[in-house]
């Protein structure tokens, strides 16, 4: 088959699925909460999509073709046991050489640092200058350089999972491995070491759709979230409930399920579970091995017994499923089939995969109520976007950071313990006109783009980095000035620079020049498209057909006909002329206008 | 050049007046429900440690509790024989001192939680282990205006707080007051700004609906935002971290129709389980800077006659001091409501160290904290705080500078 011919025959599918979705309507409304499976002939192109949509980040119609063409059972079975699929041939992350020995155990703070300075006479691997003026500042300035270069490295990090997320032939593995970053959220700015977030990604990418006690256990044991939770100060005699707290909370039975005397017992049996750099040890001196009482069961319990009582808890199943329901399929739950599916994950002893192969083949999932009822999180819109363009590499500008944190969702960086809220939580006025601005930021790329891994973006540095340049002593050049000039001087203003032994604000940008000069840059490249040779393949001859292609390939759920005939009725302007051969030669802008319209509808948000 | 004494008294006196002119017709509102009086929320997210913000030093069992964190008496800035300010809020120990700040003693509620989650879903809808859906500032804005009066609810964040959730309202919510607008090309704005429901019922759904809602409210709101910023110039200094503050003054002095504002101090950040001194007398200082810059800044707008801040936290932290030089979650704690219209001082029975303890070492509370709310919403904003309560609460007369 000609790929022309190809393109054809999906265009035409693609609008027939999208009239047909009408007729179907009716008949899925009984499918709520029937978990049993979908009939081979119940599957169309619009429910290919929706599956690739859901268990991945969506494709171009080439990619849903292939879906719908599997058929159902198939296609499940092809998203779900991936583990035959190479992903060989995706690169690892390519680390730049920032870490040394000196910044292990790196201290909590710039005060800790000094004072660990103070007593022992070095810090970070550098030692306090004998005698002259600031004699801590190389090691002040160490401090700032890896804070920087942490950051910008996990930033790194980021961009190199969106690119395994838009190009992955196992779309489910990066989906499922972001789900469980949302799970079990860990943030950079407590953490502050890459290493530790790019090996708990690579856990959860292990893991993804395997055991989920297995992934428990690796997870409680993973040297990121030992650091998040405060692992290293839950001790014998005087535990830390921190970790304690939040697996019962958030990680497997939710609040309502446990009482306080259980946290407190069960942290008790996590004692001296710590880490060695990247690596997960038992401190068997600060281990509590006396008995302790959890949920009813007694017993000199270590931390991994606990996990076995969590899970054989009754709540455990249902606060899996539940969570997995709302992403998938709908924030909105009934508990008669978060039930169902609990009692497969419990009789399949954990295992993931036939609980999200059963999700994704029922009937439930392709109801009228769940197709085109989820709200995509900022990197869902982002990844399936760029899928649905076609791209194989994410674009360097707009930056994929910026971008996602504009929308509200920064990789590695979740607002709290408990992750991001998700569903509607991901909108609100300002970020739903951001979502539409980030359409604008591809298709009409910042021609005075600098990204942060080369800029800083606090504007005070750059009027040092040019007073010092010009000569002056670094006390005038770092001086603070902000506010107006009769009013007193904000406390923290002031006390910003009260060490004579190093200047704070000096350490910050010389710190910061170090990072920039050490991360290896993010490749910045504008996104290629190219809409008219999309439209003129897709067979479209008028502005009607264009922009119909067009809706049917960016949107899952429809806009209104009047929206519809406004967009019609604008390219048909823009161009002069309803006929698209006619304009061919001059399409592609008017194009773009018509791509950044539909992307900023409130409807581009479903999938 | 403005003359601030003038618009300001001009202001109180003709309030719906002069809102009426800049926005006709559909912001129009009775006297009744606006008395011209505003209310900003600050949360401090993560549980702040009332007893290491504001220090009963006169108790030995403070220093009992806590030998390495308590801060010691020759640190504290004293505000009497009994209490001392954290040494980081120098800002809030002279509003303190100007009698502008009133501080609630013991605010909780009965069995508390130790969630951070669930202990803010209680406090941002004020109805404790109860599963109200909508949040009390969400329930004040649908009992003072009509559905039609725009705007009346602000909400500085990324995402929005449960505590502005309304049945009418759409609450506006952005970060970045210079990004609250669409981008776009001229000719693209009639249908970048059109909102149009899907009229096919068999082909929407609730969540689509609930986008364009939204997509309407960021239509009627993005102008008034990104104008009322762009016509502010920072004045006064807020200190290194304004926590948004600078912004909700940008919008009160721009005469926007919102009369409640809430914000917070993000991301957990007083969640201080280790190495509390001093990370947690930086976080406040850097509140206690942008609470008195906000101070200053309505001085300097003329304003700040109208405008109270309420400070509250999900929890405070508990009694006896961890081994990690840090505090995990407990119970009851101070609340703060802070402008030149509060009669500052000590309201609500100051917690009993000894006796004043759960089994947990927790605080027991000694102020329900929804008699904070029910003070603000009577005395304050003067409207019937039953109805939104659901019962009626104490009150403090904390609002009559005359007494």
């Amino acid at each position: 088959m000609s790929k022309k011919v190809l393109k054809g025959i999906i265009f035409i599918l693609f609008v027939s699925s999208f009239l047909s979705l009408k007729v179907i309507s009716k008949e899925t409304s009984n499918w709520e909460n029937n978990i049993s499976p979908l009939l081979s002939t119940d599957w169309t192109i619009s429910k290919a999509e929706h599956l690739l949509g859901r268990a991945g980040f969506g494709g171009n119609p080439e990619e849903v073709l292939f879906i719908y063409k599997l058929g159902p059972k198939k296609a499940v079975e092809y998203l779900v046991y991936y583990e035959n699929i190479s992903t060989s041939h995706m690169p690892d992350f390519n680390e730049s050489d920032i870490h040394d020995p000196g910044l292990v155990n790196f201290p909590p703070s710039r005060p800790a640092t000094t004072k660990l300075a103070k007593e022992n006479g070095e810090a970070l691997g550098i030692k306090v200058k004998k005698s002259g003026n600031r004699k801590m500042q190389p090691i002040v300035n160490k401090f700032f350089f890896w804070l920087r270069a942490s950051k910008l490295e996990t930033q790194r990090v980021s961009y190199w999972w969106a690119n395994r997320m838009l190009n992955s032939p196992r779309p489910l593995e990066e989906k499922m491995t972001l789900f469980w970053h949302n799970h079990f959220a860990n943030n950079e700015s407590k953490i502050r070491d890459y290493r530790k977030l790019l090996l708990q990604n690579k856990t959860f990418r292990l893991h993804a759709t395997g055991n989920f006690k297995s992934l428990l256990v690796a997870t409680a044991k993973d040297p990121a979230m030992l650091y998040f939770l405060d692992a290293g100060q839950n001790v014998k005699g005087a535990p830390n409930e921190n970790f304690a707290r939040e697996i019962m909370e958030l990680f497997t039975l939710g609040v309502g399920n446990y009482e306080e005397k259980d946290i407190r017992e069960a942290a008790r049996a996590f004692t001296g579970w710590d880490t060695n750099d990247l690596e997960f040890i038992v401190n068997k001196d600060k281990h509590d091995s006396n008995k302790k009482t959890i949920l009813g069961h007694t017993g000199n319990f270590t931390g991994e017994e606990v996990i076995d009582i969590l899970l054989s808890h009754d709540a455990a199943a249902k606060f899996i499923v539940e969570k997995i329901y709302k992403e998938f399929v709908n924030e909105y739950i009934d508990s008669d089939i978060i039930n169902q599916y609990a009692e497969i994950l419990k009789s399949n002893n954990y295992e993931l995969k036939p609980l999200l192969k059963a999700i994704f083949l029922s009937k439930d999932f392709y109801s009228q109520r769940n197709m085109g009822s989820h709200i995509k999180s900022p990197v869902e819109l982002v990844i399936s976007t760029y899928k649905k363009l076609g791209l194989n590499n994410t674009p360097g500008i707009p930056d994929f950071n910026q971008s996602t944190a504009a929308m509200g969702q920064t990789l590695f960086w979740p607002p709290t313990v408990a992750g991001w809220a998700g569903g509607r939580s991901w909108i609100t006025p300002a970020l739903l006109m951001e979502r539409g601005n980030f359409a604008r930021s591809f298709l009409y790329p910042d021609i005075d783009f600098i990204g942060e891994d080369f800029y800083s973006p606090d504007p005070k540095i750059i009027i040092m980095h040019n007073a010092i340049k010009k000569g002056a002593d670094i006390t005038s050049a770092t001086k603070s000035s902000n506010g107006g000039e009769s009013m007193m001087m904000a406390e923290s203003n002031m006390m910003s620079d009260r060490d004579e032994d190093f200047n704070t604000r000096y350490a910050s940008y010389r710190g910061w020049q170090m990072a920039v000069s050490k991360v290896k840059p993010i490749p910045r490249f504008a996104a290629e498209i190219n809409f008219t040779k999309m439209v003129i393949e897709s067979g479209a001859h008028s502005t009607d057909d264009a922009v119909d292609y067009l809706i049917n390939r960016f949107l899952t759920v429809k806009i209104d006909n009047d929206k519809r005939k406004m967009l019609i009725k604008f390219l048909e302007e823009n161009l002069g002329t309803d006929n698209i051969k006619n304009a061919e030669s001059y399409l592609e802008d008017s194009l773009r206008l018509v791509v950044h319209l539909i992307m900023s509808q409130p409807e581009y948000q479903l999938g | 050049m403005k003359n601030y004494i003038k618009r300001r008294s001009l202001l109180k006196t003709a309030a719906a007046a002069s809102l009426s002119s800049l926005f006709p017709m559909k912001y129009s509102l009775s006297n009744d429900a606006l008395n011209g009086k505003t209310l900003v929320v600050l949360e401090l997210s993560g549980g702040n440690d009332g007893l290491n913000t504001i220090v009963p030093y006169g108790d030995d069992n403070y220093y009992k509790y806590r030998p390495n964190i308590g801060i010691k008496e020759k640190d504290l800035l004293k505000i009497d024989d009994y209490f001392g300010f954290n040494p980081g809020i120098t800002g809030l120990e002279s509003l303190y001192k100007e009698g502008n700040m009133a501080i609630i003693h013991g605010c909780g509620y009965d069995n508390p939680s130790f969630s951070h989650f669930t202990s803010m879903a209680y406090m941002h809808t004020a109805a404790p282990n109860s599963g109200e859906e909508f949040g009390w500032l969400g329930r004040l804005a649908d009992n003072m205006a009509p559905a039609s009066y725009k705007n009346f609810l602000i909400n500085v964040d990324k995402t929005q707080s449960l505590a502005v959730r309304s049945q009418k309202h759409i609450p506006i919510v952005f970060d970045h007051p210079q990004r609250f607008q669409r981008e776009g090309f001229h000719e693209q704005k009639p249908i970048l700004e059109s909102v149009i429901y899907n009229k096919d019922e068999r082909n929407n759904n609730s969540a689509q609906n609930f986008l364009n809602e939204i997509a309407n409210s960021a239509k009627e709101s993005s102008n008034i935002i990104s104008e009322a910023w762009s016509n502010y110039t920072r004045q006064v200094d807020y200190g290194l971290a304004p926590v948004d503050l600078n912004k909700i003054a940008a919008l009160i002095e721009a005469n926007v129709p919102a009369r409640l504002y809430y914000t917070s101090f993000r991301d957990n950040a007083f969640d201080t389980h280790v190495h509390q001194p001093n990370l947690h007398k930086r976080l406040l200082t850097y509140a206690s800077d942008a609470i008195r810059g906000f101070m200053h800044d309505l001085d300097r707008m003329g304003k700040s006659e109208d405008v109270v801040l309420l400070v509250m936290t999900e929890f405070g932290r508990r009694v006896p001091e961890n081994t990690s030089l840090g505090t995990d979650h407990g119970a009851a704690g101070p609340m703060f409501i802070i402008g030149s219209s509060v009669k500052g001082g000590h309201y609500g029975k100051i917690p009993d160290l000894v006796n004043g303890l759960d089994d947990g070492d927790n605080l027991k509370y000694t102020t329900d904290f929804r008699s904070v709310y029910a003070t603000i919403i009577d005395q304050w904003l003067q409207v019937d705080s039953k109805n939104i309560l659901r019962k009626n609460f104490q009150t403090f007369n904390i609002f009559d500078r005359t007494v």
